[in-house]
């Protein structure tokens, strides 16, 4: 079974690279040249361009025009200095200007869909997620004990309004919004470095060196500075001179609400909430994204335009993006990503593996491909047990690793992939996939063998030996063991239809309670979830510890006990024996000087979740599908799809174009 | 308004059951002393359309008495290993061509499409499976009442035999169609019963009476009418217990449901005294001092029979549906209880109406049941009309 | 009779103000309120709150005071400067957010609208006068075919069949290309390719349940003493029907014709979220189960005062349509 699921899934892969090819060549069929350029980007590593080398610019032919009619300055100019220009490697081949990228999003509080892709962080991931590459920054030096981070900027690069991007902009964003805590988010956790004789916290110096380089200097050794700020802080700038405009810092209370009203807001919280974090759908705000906000994000198209002073080209001195607008069009429910992708009104989406089967018999008449990128999560299909559950008899149970034990062998895990994952998924334990930091051996196949009667002695052994009338099994008092499985979307109905069948089996009786995503998350913060279908998908617990250590409230597996961290001891529950073991060993990684050290810790970590499974799974996680239109070229065939690398951002958009 | 009092005063000594106008005289004499239901029930016989969906609405509650001895099988049987099978053929010849009196179905085997993932199913031509009749199967209790394992078709095992195809889970789809009709041509007419009752009741009471009492009732209907129901169904969908049996769940909606559905009956029935209560026979009952339920219930309620029963069987399909737009919020039944609307409510995701579409043959039934009702309904509706000859 | 109207308008001011708490405490009702939704949104999208940010975004936001304290604010507002409120969702005054869906919404309903009864009134005249004819018969069925059918499932058949033959499941009002270009006889010709499903859908859904209320009060009417007293008189078959029949058969569907206008402003939310039309229904759908107190208030209010607007326009419309009724208003 496994091995052909194996067989299946290389021979998807092998299938799809194949039409992905086929679509090219045939594109190719009807432009001449570049044939040749064409199998050489296929196979070879790009070698880096020394983006001095490149002798000129060409840009899009309706910059040209601006440029022609004197609207704006000429392409070298809008670019940074030549050996601080950024080459973009590009996939396939070199591109051609034009045409547009349109994505399905929920409307202007799906931020994030349209937030991801077009990111320009200070470091970006490389593609396989190990390490951070220059993005924004140009590059940086750090000392031997990892506590002075000089990072260089590149010179001469601008905003989308042509105004000049400095370090002034760093320290501007630093000094004048993030510490002041305008957008309504606290200094991330990055930017501190932990005393490792006494555990406490101290916030890093910013400074400014040169107008394109600035020091970041730790207290503290923090190997992982720079990972953690392409996660925590992606963006870790802003347009000083725009914001000085609306921060009541430099305009006064009384203005700044004035601004706030004027722009449609109730208060000047909620403004600057909006302009500081989740700025990129305002038009009025300049970015140093790919595209910018052209129209309202509320219109039924929210379009992105191309940012004219972007900075990077191609290693042939194009200057990107490629395609002209970046477009999200509104959709009310999720049907509508699969028929407006099946009629060609989107050409770039992501799906989940339930659409598979529709998705690929529709690949030729609906001209797309479907592409599979791994995903970074445990499992697809996930119980989640309660840790800190307030029910006494309850809590006592999902504690015992004996109950844990006995619900996972209860299961049969063929036929949760046969029936949750339509086959695609492997029928294992919830691990961290191969390829992926804190992979472990045999951690997958720990309690993934269906056996009922193992189960059973288990139940037995923890000493719910006593059964009703329904063969249900009863605690000491006298009342049944039951566990109320609660989840906010019906999504997952047939999954625990499956799971109630099997506990049930065994003499645990389950209630599936389904709720709205507004009365879930209300449940979930005030820690009344007893257990739930979360599927915990991490790539590195030593750059984003949330799911896998309890630090602060919202993972349904760790009840209260984030709150307590996140509280500083005054609410919730302090965690206790191996849970507690977790929160040590993410203090000791904190404190750790080297990378090397915080690995190890991050591997404690690791085999403590292995070791306890706190979160059950019964089908392995299943690849994550982007779909782009044929016509849609240069996105990879192959990435990992994870929130931390930005989904479909990691294929960097930038150098996507159309090829008719 | 004024007039009825009066009238009352003068004629109250005289006070006789005399129905005036309400009996129409027929060629046939045995009329002028039937009563008007088995006057209704005469010409409906006659009605050859209302026969016809009568005698289908009867196969469908024979249908919902049986269900459990109907359907191969039981709620809780699925078979991962048939998920989303196709119906299965059923076959009278085999494969040298001979014919068999007793119908028979090949086994079937799986495999997925090595490319789409998609299951195919392939008759193994090499087994069949005869059908037979009242075979042995999964235990349940007759009527409720009395165990047993007889049902009325199977195959032997290990063959299946599923005759719409199976669901997403390998349940068997006409099984899911019987037993599921159990919930749905029962608890929706309880929710008409009642919209019924409180909009004849209010409706009646503000047309026929007016003036301030219909004022507070008419307001009474603006206020139900302005009740936002999503908030209310959050949260109740939050507050109802976990565990609790969804069928009852689904009752009591439908209930609470009828309770602020009847605004609209109300405000017809209302209308249409209004209109009848000052006809000539009506006015000539209240001089003869006919008491006020009497005249609702003799002159009034049958002058809008055609309407009650128009309405009636539009209210029906509303029912059969209203789970479908609540099951998001967890409030509809729920697999493995079923119902019609459980049925599409599956049906209606894009990927089944693209890949599996005999998901859809529940539609039929509901489609079909609905007609069948109307035309009832009809014949109902011209046998009660009292000027038809 | 204007005294009656004047009489009526008073008296929906005690409705509306019960109505507006009414409203307003039911839509706070459900567990959790707007910032769990939005921490529930944003944890979809990968980004997770801190209790410390919830927190402070509800002390913005007012949500931690007691609801009827939130209601008093808003009403306060609303009477001194009249002023909605803001939606917490679109960052935005509440008539700001209304008035952007409005046009559309107008347009969309009364199509529909004016699909329904001009198709469904004739059909019911017509169903009536031949009934039992194959046309009666094909009628009723097309129309429970779609009464029957969930709108959302049958939205999404037609959207599939749309795509299989025609390789465009139509979705939304206006193709890309005249999404956000100004109006020409093109964006017209793409409306209206757009309005097949939605009037298929909408309309179906509704003109059954007209053409059966309409036939069946029609053939009772139609035998009647004054119908066939004029039928002996001589007058015209097509007169007749609309002299007398007509005119009392619609009766019931004026009694809730008044309820309409409300929809004309509503739409048909269900069916709208599936075919992606971007109108009210959908935004209102969302304010409600998002918590978005003051958009859903807002707008529940403005329902109220049509629903009552309407019922007093049925009822005088019922007193139009008959002689009898109208002697009854006034005299009441």
């Amino acid at each position: 079974m496994k091995k052909r699921l194996i067989v299946f899934l290389s021979l998807v892969l092998l299938l799809s690279f194949l039409t992905a090819c086929m679509g090219s060549s045939e594109g190719l069929a009807t432009s001449e040249t570049g044939d040749e350029q064409e199998t050489e980007a296929e196979k070879e590593p790009v070698e880096e361009v020394d983006p001095s080398s490149i002798s000129s610019y060409n840009e899009a032919p309706e910059l040209k025009e601006l440029v022609e009619s004197g609207k704006i300055p000429s392409v070298e100019e809008r670019l940074p200095v030549a050996e601080d220009v950024m080459v973009e490697e590009v996939y396939e081949e070199t591109g051609v200007y034009g045409g547009n990228i349109t994505i399905p999003w929920k409307g202007a509080d799906d931020e994030w869909t349209v937030g991801k892709p077009t990111e320009e962080p200070l470091f970006r991931f490389n593609e396989d997620g190990s390490r951070v590459e220059p993005n924004v920054a140009k590059g940086y030096d750090v000392n031997d004990d990892a506590t002075e981070f000089t990072i260089y900027l590149r010179e001469g690069m601008k905003w989308s309004d042509g105004v000049p991007f400095t370090a002034d902009d760093v320290l501007f964003y630093w000094e004048h919004m993030l510490t002041k805590e305008t957008f309504g988010k606290s200094v991330y956790d990055a930017y501190f470095s932990v005393d490792p004789e006494t555990g406490e916290r101290h916030m890093a110096e910013v400074t400014k060196v040169d107008d394109y380089t600035f020091k970041v200097t730790h207290k503290f050794s923090s190997p992982d500075f720079l990972k953690r700020v392409a996660i925590d802080n992606k963006w870790f700038f802003a347009p000083a001179h725009f914001h000085k405009t609306i921060l009541p810092e430099f305009v006064g209370e009384e203005k700044a609400s004035e601004i706030a009203t004027e722009w449609g807001f109730a208060d000047v919280k909620s403004f600057l909430k909006a302009t500081g974090y989740y700025y990129w759908t305002n038009v009025e705000i300049p970015t140093l994204r790919a595209w910018v906000a052209s129209n309202d994000p509320h219109s039924e198209e929210f379009v992105m335009k191309r940012n004219p002073y972007y900075w990077k080209v191609d290693k042939e001195g194009n200057q990107l993006p490629y395609v002209n607008n970046f477009i999200a069009k509104k959709i009310q429910d999720p049907s509508h990503a699969m028929l407006g992708m099946l009629g060609g009104d989107f050409n770039l989406g992501k799906f989940l593996v339930q659409d598979f089967t529709v998705l690929k018999e529709n690949e030729q008449k609906a001209d797309f491909r479907v592409l599979l990128w791994p995903s970074v999560n445990f499992t697809s299909a996930a119980i989640v047990l309660n840790q800190g559950v307030e029910d006494n008899n309850l809590r006592s149970l999902v504690q015992n690793i004996k109950f844990r034990e006995a619900l996972s062998v209860a299961v049969d895990r063929h036929e949760v992939t046969e029936i949750v994952t339509n086959g695609i998924g492997e029928p294992i334990q919830a691990s961290v996939p191969e390829g992926l930091v804190g992979h472990q051996e045999g951690w997958k196949d720990q309690w993934a063998e269906f056996n009922p009667d193992r189960a059973n002695q288990l139940l037995d052994e923890i000493g719910l030996t006593e059964k009703n009338s329904n063969g249900f099994r009863l605690y000491e008092d006298g009342s049944v063991v039951t566990l109320t499985i609660t989840d906010q979307n019906q999504a997952s109905a047939e999954f625990l239809e499956l799971v109630k069948n099997y506990y049930e089996n065994v003499g645990v009786k389950v209630n599936i309670k389904f709720v709205d995503p507004g009365t879930y998350s209300d449940q979930l913060y005030n820690n009344q979830l007893q257990a739930t279908t979360a599927i915990p998908s991490v790539v590195n617990v030593a750059l984003r510890p949330d799911v896998l250590v309890p630090l602060r409230l919202g993972q349904p597996w760790q009840g209260d006990f984030g709150l307590y961290r996140e509280s500083n001891g005054e609410e919730g529950t302090k965690p206790e024996g191996e849970i507690a073991k977790l929160v040590e060993n993410w203090d000791k990684l904190r404190a750790a000087s080297t990378e090397e050290k915080a690995m190890e810790y991050a591997n404690e970590i690791y085999k403590l979740h292995h070791k306890n499974q706190w979160l059950l799974g019964y089908a392995g996680p299943t690849p994550s599908l982007v779909v782009a239109a044929n016509s849609l070229r240069n996105v990879p065939e192959e990435r990992f799809f994870a929130d931390e690398f930005r989904e479909i951002g990691h294929g960097h958009p930038a150098q996507f174009f159309i090829k008719e | 308004m004024k007039r009825l009092p009066l009238s009352k005063k003068l004629f109250s000594k005289n006070n006789t059951d005399n129905e005036v106008g309400s009996k129409i005289p027929t060629d046939n004499t045995e009329d002028y002393y039937a009563s008007q239901w088995s006057l209704i029930w005469k010409k409906l016989k006659k009605h050859k359309l209302a026969r016809f969906s009568l005698a289908f609405l009867i196969i469908f509650y024979l249908g919902v008495i049986f269900a459990d001895f109907i359907a191969p099988q039981g709620l809780q049987e699925y078979q991962s290993d048939y998920s989303n099978t196709p119906p299965m053929q059923i076959h009278f010849f085999d494969t040298e061509g001979n014919f068999h009196l007793r119908p028979f179905v090949y086994g079937i085997e799986s495999t997925r499409h090595p490319e789409t993932y998609r299951k195919v199913f392939v008759e193994d031509r090499d087994v069949m499976y005869p059908i037979q009749f009242f075979t042995e199967g999964k235990e349940y209790k007759l009527l409720g009442l009395i165990p047993t394992n007889i049902h009325l078709f199977g195959v032997e095992e290990p063959g299946e035999i599923f005759i719409l195809g199976t669901d997403g889970m390998g349940r068997d789809l006409f099984s899911r169609l019987v037993i599921g009709s159990r919930v749905s041509l029962s608890i929706p007419l309880v929710g008409v019963a009642i919209s019924l009752v409180i909009g004849l009741i209010l409706g009646g009471i503000s047309g026929y009476f007016g003036g301030w009492i219909d004022a507070i009732i008419q307001r009474i209907i603006e206020l139900f009418r302005s009740f936002p129901t999503l908030p209310l169904w959050m949260a109740l969908s939050a507050a109802i217990p976990a565990g609790i049996d969804v069928v009852m769940m689904y009752l009591y909606i439908v209930i609470i449901i009828s309770f602020i559905e009847w605004t609209g009956l109300a405000r017809v029935v209302r209308g249409q005294f209004m209109s009848l209560k000052n006809e000539e026979y009506v006015l000539a009952a209240r001089i003869a001092g006919v008491s006020t339920p009497k005249i609702i219930s003799k002159h009034l309620v049958p002058g809008i029979i055609s309407y009650l029963v128009v309405a009636v069987t539009l209210a029906i399909p509303g029912m059969i549906l209203a789970e479908t737009a609540m099951s998001f919020l967890g409030l509809g039944i729920r697999s493995p209880a079923t119902s019609w609307g459980v049925l599409l409510q599956e049906a209606q995701q894009i990927d089944n109406v693209a890949l599996y579409p005999w998901k859809l043959i529940p539609l039929f039934f509901v489609i079909f049941s609905v007609l069948c009702f109307n035309f009832f309904g009809d014949g109902l509706r011209d046998a009660a009309d009292p000027y038809k000859r | 009779m204007l005294k009656y109207i004047l009489r009526r308008i008073i008296l929906v001011i005690p409705v509306l103000i019960l109505v507006s708490v009414i409203v307003f405490f039911i839509i706070q009702l459900p567990p959790g309120d707007y910032v769990t939704h939005f921490a529930a949104e944003m944890a979809a999208q990968g980004e997770t709150l801190t209790q410390e940010e919830m927190d402070e975004l509800r002390a913005t936001l007012n949500l931690d005071r007691h609801w009827f304290v939130q209601y008093l604010f808003w009403m306060k507002d609303i009477l001194l400067h009249f002023d909605f409120g803001h939606s917490f969702n679109y960052d935005e005054p509440v008539t700001a957010v209304i008035d952007r869906y409005m046009a559309l919404t107008l347009i969309v309903s009364f199509i529909t609208m004016a699909f329904t009864y001009l198709v469904a009134i004739p059909i019911g005249i017509y169903s009536a006068v031949k009934h039992y004819s194959i046309g009666d018969y094909i009628a009723s069925t097309i129309g429970f075919l779609g009464m029957a059918t969930p709108n959302f499932l049958l939205a999404i058949i037609l959207m599939y069949f749309s795509y299989v033959n025609f390789g465009d499941p139509l979705l939304g009002l206006f193709s890309s290309e005249y999404e956000n270009a100004a109006w020409s006889w093109g964006k017209v010709w793409d409306l209206a390719k757009h309005m097949v499903i939605p009037i298929i859908v909408i309309g179906t859904a509704s003109t059954a349940g007209l053409i059966r209320i309409m036939r069946g009060q029609l053939l009772d009417e139609i035998n009647k003493p004054n119908v066939v007293t004029a039928r002996s008189k001589g007058l015209s078959e097509s007169r007749i029907l609309f002299k007398y029949p007509t005119r009392a058969a619609l009766n019931p569907i004026v009694s809730t014709f008044g309820w309409t206008l409300s929809n004309i402003f509503t739409g048909s939310t269900i069916t709208a979220i599936v075919l992606n039309l971007p109108i009210q229904g959908p935004v209102m759908y969302n304010a409600l189960l998002g918590q978005d107190m003051y958009l859903a208030g807002t707008w529940l209010l403005f329902m109220a005062i049509l629903t009552v607007l309407g019922t007093l326009i049925s009822d005088i419309l019922l007193a139009w349509l008959d002689p009898k009724i109208r002697t009854e208003i006034k005299g009441g």
